[in-house]
């Protein structure tokens, strides 16, 4: 057992970040597929809005506030994501080896990988250009869509309805795996550590060119 | 598990002061694009309400009849034709019905 040969993988600041970001898209998700189909009567249609909106805000408060007090993580997060190597084509090539782990019960050699793998970074990159692009749409057709040409906040809505229903379907993946990956998902939800051995199975790059131990003071 | 139960961390300084730099002029270009295109949809559209507005009153300024019930045309129909206001024959020939067309619409 590594129980002391942890890594600080996941800071409070993220963490806390990670809760908020919780607590907002997942009822605005829901909200938002409950205004597309729109199954109920008006005054259930009226109240989901006002959840949709004040969640939203809350989102965008949460990443607003992310973005000024931990910038130096999003630009790490943002360096990671955007950095593509041949090893994200051979982990593709594979589907990280996760098909066949599940399915077949298989292990199959997967390249290694940074802090994040190339499914993560690719759904880091949809978070990002998704979600900047929900939080600017959503924020003009809530706050001001009279003072926009009808053709341009038609164009809005469509693309609030195609990141969302991108952002919402990838959210599926990104539970599921975040489950299945249980040591980093109770990372994420309670305590930010998780194992040395494993980090260095999963993320062998990560551990070899980022970690570094815990300064004496 | 208390937070000092961990005996690593991430390299604090693991991005270069270029990567940081080139990295924040690439988000600074990715948010502001956006915003300086709404913007100036925004302002034009604006533009257009503004000069459809002054049209409208330099309309009212130059017209010699302003309200309708100082129309020569209306008076005579009333006069001769509709009787009065809100009368039965005017409200059926003037009048229109409400029509639901909220479903056509959505």
């Amino acid at each position: 057992m590594h129980s002391k040969n942890m890594i600080l993988k996941h800071p409070l600041s993220v963490r806390i970040f990670h809760y908020l970001l919780v607590i907002s898209f997942v009822p605005l998700a829901v909200t938002g597929l409950i205004l597309y189909f729109k199954p109920f009567s008006e005054s259930t249609m009226n109240l989901t809005i006002r959840v949709h909106v004040i969640a939203g805000i809350l989102l965008t408060f949460d990443a607003l506030s992310f973005f000024m007090i931990g910038y130096k993580r999003v630009v790490l997060f943002l360096s990671r994501v955007f950095s593509i190597s041949g090893n994200d084509f051979k982990w593709f090539a594979v589907l990280g080896g996760y098909p066949q782990k599940l399915l077949l019960h298989k292990k199959v050699p997967v390249p290694p990988m940074g802090k994040y793998n190339s499914g993560q970074k690719l759904f880091g990159v949809c978070v990002f250009i998704g979600g900047v692009i929900l939080i600017f749409t959503g924020l003009a057709l809530w706050a001001f869509p009279h003072n926009l040409p009808r053709g341009t906040v038609a164009l809005l809505g469509h693309l609030h309805t195609i990141a969302a229903w991108a952002l919402t379907l990838f959210l599926c993946v990104h539970i599921f795996l975040g489950i299945y990956m249980f040591d980093d998902f109770k990372a994420m939800f309670l305590h930010g550590k998780i194992p040395y051995e494993e980090a260095k199975e999963m993320a062998p790059l990560w551990v070899e060119k980022e970690i570094i131990p815990l300064p004496k003071n | 598990m208390s937070e000092q139960d961990y005996k690593y961390i991430e390299n604090p300084l693991h991005i270069t002061r270029r990567e940081f730099i080139t990295i924040t002029g690439i988000i600074t270009a990715f948010l502001a694009l956006p915003s300086i295109w709404i913007r100036s949809v925004a302002t034009a559209n604006n533009d257009y309400i503004k000069a459809r507005t002054k049209n409208l009153y330099q309309d009212d300024v130059q017209s010699k009849i302003r309200v309708s019930h100082a129309n020569k045309s209306v008076a005579r129909y009333y006069k001769e034709f509709g009787g009065k206001p809100l009368s039965r024959l005017s409200e059926e020939l003037l009048h229109t019905k409400y029509i639901n067309r909220t479903k056509a619409l959505s």
